[in-house]
């Protein structure tokens, strides 16, 4: 357009407008744009028409072009800048209604099963391929089934009160020492039924009591899992199988399993047995003590006195059987250096240490 | 145990130059694991843990024979002169069976009869002092080397004859600690014509021990029954290196060598004269036979051992095998008491071949593999359900303080029932017939620690006391306090301190316990920590028998369900804030008793303000109506709305504008 023909105020108003219009940030001050240039009266589009009328003849045509093409600038422009904060204010209001992703989600519910809990359950998963159920029995048991049954001597000093507690308005009842006395009432129920079943198979996890101050690596009740096998020709090497089997579960495929010789009264032969350390595989380290081995468990061949005791022929049955400590092998597995965290119950050891299955 | 690894090797010659790791390994695949090991001037002292059968092995030359046995090499011969038997100088009568062979001797030993140095370093190195009398010293020595307790009394202050008798009870005996026992009828003792002198393998007594001035010595190496020796240091509470040895089984045939060997060394050491050695009684033990079958050793096994390799193997333990085809009949060496089955035997064939050449074999599956039980999978489902519900399993010790039980007590329960005689103390005497007390505890603990939310469950045995003894069952206890929420912008933070209950029984209504039970504010007992913040939280206590157990079905019994539409009715009530819900439901559901096609009754909103009249609050009550089989009409929800709306005038409810 030609601004010359314009008088020096108008063509001034008229060269700002795109830069009023960009600084326009919301559609208000855009409407007041748009009445200030282009309303009806005292506006710049409004005196201009006003210039025209006066204008002389033969510059009116030329001035009414100039004017018109002035406000269709105007317009465009104003358009154009009103769609675009339209859309700006969309997006805020959107981005109102929603939310950051980013911001912190509120969480499920998390909470979780307890350590110990956590491992008896594995083992019990563990052992599962191979048949084995569980069976439980009562923590206040009699000294038939936690002590006579099992083969223990009657002077056997785990029989006193320094190591055992006793109740006090019923003499004859204990708190159980090992969950061994499963496999007494076990063996009872069903060895008139053996020949029938053709065979036991059972992991007896529970909680037991001995008497020992609470210290980091004594508690005077703590976890143990018991599992035994009865059946024809039973042998050492099916109780090293069932082990390599079950550690292989526990520790992974490169899990090994190595005995040595022991002794419990009731298993002959005993033994204790080893896993190659987890931790380091069998290089040395802290846990293992530089030996490469972790001892996880006690175990042997169900003694013959254990059978007959239940009315069950040793020479026609045998078995094997094994316990292990539950918190033991946590601490070994975790290297929770201290057992009575477990006992504590603190939220935050539980929250790490525990899962959900 | 302590071993010397230079003692060792003068027992086991061909162990010399072995290195102190390969004896540990040695010994830790023969089942005697090494605790520690320490140099030792020029030589190792090796900590050996020994199991509670192997009497035998509790002394150098038992587990050098052990490891003889072990490496097929010979034991170096014990070098000792025989003594004759000699006049009896004092008459000794064995008054019990439970001694059998008592060898004695009498010596004269000149003025400061000492020990040599090399005698005290031994000891020293077996962790026990050497006093400097020969005589006590001696027998110390031999007792560590040989395994077999000797004593030696002060021959000039034992009176008269001796006798190896049962004590009469009430009788008193000073023993070498200085104390005074006082006997039962059950000790077994060593007595002159004045009284005991001596705890029978136990400990000597006080008033016939050597001294710097004793001249004189009779020497005892007897053997005693280890079970009443056992007893002995029990009752007495006195475990010795005498009584560990004899209570494990002390080899008979050993008594008389064992003589002859602390007359020899006092007479080496101390230049002693012998006056005369005699023994009485019979050092032979009644014996059977073992017979180990090909059968059972390859049973056992896992593998068939010829009988042969098994008969070489029992000889180097110093059996006495007689081999017929398929059976070995065996005598064991009067040191092994714990070998008397088959299955004894067996064993000693493994471990002395290793137990890591056991091969390693699935047991065949003989029968069927039985479900897991029910009470298992009840447990762990519910422990997973709440985990997944954010609650934290605990695991308490199932005994509390009395008054954490008296916190919860039941008069129909009492504690005496379930109170331990021997406790580890007061705070842990009695077995608890709640969870309760026990997760609180742990609640004010995580208060403590400033947990902002603590949740938490324990399923473990409660007990209760019935005339037969104490009956357990198992419980589940939740707790729940604090204030939910707060962290993040979309969860409100809210104390729990009124809402808390209604959100414990959404856990239990989903775990499927019944409405009836309800969460209750826990008993606070005084010292339990942070008492005010329990106070503020909501417990509750369930019999695991009460929850209801997941049906055994894989996939429950079809059920129709309908397709036709719900209706919905909201009902305002303004009612009486005294007025129970349970009892408005109660009456709705009542009123609309015949009525198939109600479905459900729940209030869903509650509204308190002052804006109410005084005295009330409003309920919106909603009613969910659906038939199987038609779309319902308005008219007939109607009409069963306004029965429902009657029912709750009734209560005093009134439809609210």
């Amino acid at each position: 357009m030609d601004s010359a023909l314009l008088p020096a105020e108008a063509a001034d108003a008229a060269s700002q407008f795109d830069a009023l219009a960009a600084g326009c940030h919301d559609l208000d001050s855009l409407m007041r744009l748009k009445g200030a240039y282009l309303g009806r009266e005292g506006s710049h589009a409004a005196g201009l028409m006003e210039l025209l009328k006066t204008a002389p003849k033969d510059q009116k045509r030329e001035l009414g072009a100039a004017i018109n093409g002035l406000k269709n600038h105007w317009e465009t422009v104003l358009r154009t800048r009103q769609s675009e904060l339209e859309e700006a204010r969309k997006r805020r209001a959107a981005q109102a209604a929603g939310w950051d992703p980013d911001l912190p989600p509120p969480m499920p519910n998390r909470g979780s099963l307890h350590p110990l809990n956590r491992l008896v359950d594995r083992l019990v998963e563990v052992f599962r391929p191979l048949g084995f159920h569980v069976e439980e029995g009562p923590e206040a048991e009699n000294e038939v089934n936690n002590f006579d049954g099992l083969n223990i001597p009657e002077d056997h000093p785990a029989r006193g009160s320094a190591d055992t507690f006793y109740f006090e308005a019923h003499p004859e009842l204990l708190l159980r020492t090992h969950t061994s006395p499963v496999q007494v009432r076990v063996l009872q129920r069903l060895a008139h039924q053996l020949d029938t079943l053709g065979g036991i198979r059972f992991l007896a996890p529970g909680r037991v009591y001995r008497k020992d101050e609470i210290d980091p690596t004594h508690s005077p009740m703590f976890h143990q899992v018991e599992g035994m096998l009865v059946g024809k020709g039973i042998g050492m090497h099916h109780l090293k199988g069932t082990l390599a089997f079950a550690m292989k579960g526990l520790f992974g495929p490169g899990a090994e399993v190595r005995f040595r010789p022991s002794y419990f009264p009731f298993v002959e032969p005993g033994c204790e047995v080893d896993v190659k350390c987890p931790l380091c595989g069998g290089s040395g380290c802290r846990v293992c003590k530089g030996s490469g081995w972790v001892e996880i468990l006690g175990a042997g061949l169900v003694h013959p006195n254990v059978l007959s005791q239940a009315g069950i022929d040793p020479t026609v049955w045998s078995g094997f059987a094994f316990g292990m400590g539950v918190e033991r092998m946590a601490m070994m597995v975790s290297q929770t250096p201290d057992l009575r965290l477990f006992f504590e119950n603190d939220q935050r050891f539980l929250s790490t240490m525990g899962g959900l299955d | 145990m302590l071993i010397d690894l230079k003692t060792l090797c003068e027992e086991l010659p061909a162990l010399k130059g072995r290195d102190v790791s390969e004896v540990r390994d040695l010994l830790a695949g023969l089942g005697f694991p090494v605790d520690g090991t320490e140099a030792v001037q020029d030589t190792w002292v090796l900590e050996v843990d020994i199991t509670a059968n192997r009497g035998d092995v509790q002394s150098q030359r038992g587990m050098a024979r052990d490891l003889a046995a072990r490496l097929d090499q010979e034991l170096a011969p014990i070098t000792v002169t025989a003594l004759k038997q000699g006049e009896a100088l004092r008459p000794i009568r064995l008054e019990a069976v439970a001694c059998s062979h008592y060898a004695t001797a009498i010596l004269d030993l000149p003025a400061g009869a000492g020990t040599p140095d090399e005698a005290k370093a031994f000891l020293a190195r077996m962790g026990a002092g050497a006093k400097d009398l020969a005589a006590v010293d001696a027998s110390n020595v031999l007792l560590h080397r040989y395994g077999h307790p000797t004593h030696a009394f002060d021959a000039d202050k034992v009176e008269g004859e001796l006798s190896v008798r049962w004590a009469q009870a009430g009788e008193k005996l000073v023993t070498l600690d200085g104390l005074t026992r006082e006997l039962t009828a059950q000790d077994l003792v060593i007595a002159d014509a004045a009284g005991p002198i001596a705890l029978a393998g136990v400990m000597g007594g006080d008033s016939t021990k050597v001294t710097a001035e004793t001249r004189t010595v009779l020497l005892e190496s007897a053997w005693f029954d280890p079970r009443v020796v056992r007893a002995m240091a029990r009752r007495h509470g006195l475990h010795t290196d005498a009584s560990h040895r004899f209570g494990r089984g002390a080899d008979p045939v050993m008594a008389g060598v064992a003589r002859d060997l602390l007359a020899q060394t006092l007479q080496q050491w101390a230049g002693a004269t012998l006056r005369s050695a005699w023994t009485v009684g019979d050092a032979r033990l009644p014996q059977k036979s073992i017979a180990l079958t090909r059968e059972v050793l390859q049973r056992i096994a896992g593998e068939e051992i010829l009988l042969a390799d098994a008969s070489a193997i029992l000889r180097r333990l110093g059996c006495r095998v007689e081999g017929t085809p398929g059976l070995l009949t065996v005598m064991a060496p009067t040191w092994r008491h714990d070998l008397a089955i088959p299955e004894d035997l067996a064993e000693e064939v493994l471990r002395l071949r290793g137990y890591d050449r056991i091969p390693s074999t699935l047991p065949p599956m003989q029968g069927e593999p039985l479900a897991l039980s029910a009470d298992y999978r009840h447990r762990r489902r519910i422990s997973r359900r709440l985990a997944q519900a954010g609650f934290h399993q605990c695991v308490t010790l199932g005994f509390v303080a009395p008054d954490m039980d008296a916190a919860v007590a039941d008069p129909e329960n009492p504690s005496s029932g379930r109170t331990l005689v021997n406790p580890l103390g007061r705070e842990y005497s009695v077995m608890r017939s709640s969870l309760i007390p026990s997760l609180l505890e742990v609640a004010g603990r995580n208060f403590a620690q400033g947990m902002r939310e603590v949740r938490l469950f324990e399923i473990a045995p409660t007990y209760r006391s019935t005339p037969k003894g104490p009956e357990e069952s198992p419980s589940l206890a939740i707790f729940w306090g604090g204030a939910r929420g707060g962290e993040d912008p979309l969860s409100r933070q809210s104390p729990l301190d009124l809402e808390g209950q209604l959100f414990l029984h959404g856990v239990l209504r989903d775990l499927g316990v019944r409405k009836e039970v309800h969460a209750r504010r826990p008993p606070v007992w005084n010292g339990v920590a942070e008492a005010e913040a329990l106070s503020r939280s909501w417990c509750v206590e369930v019999p695991l028998a009460e929850i209801p157990v997941e049906p055994e079905r894989v996939i429950q019994a079809f059920a129709a369900f309908s397709r036709f539409p719900a209706m919905e009715r909201d009902l305002s009530l303004l009612v009486d804030l005294d007025l129970g819900y349970g009892s408005l439901e109660a009456a709705v559901r009542a009123a609309l008793a015949g009525v198939g096609e109600l479905r459900d009754v729940r209030c869903v909103d509650v509204f308190r303000h002052k804006s109410l009249p005084e005295g009330r609050q409003a309920w919106l009550l909603r009613l969910k109506f659906q038939a199987d089989d038609r779309t319902l009409r308005g008219e007939e929800v109607d009409g069963w709305v306004q029965r429902a709306l009657d029912a709750a005038t009734g209560l005093g409810a009134a439809l609210r504008a």
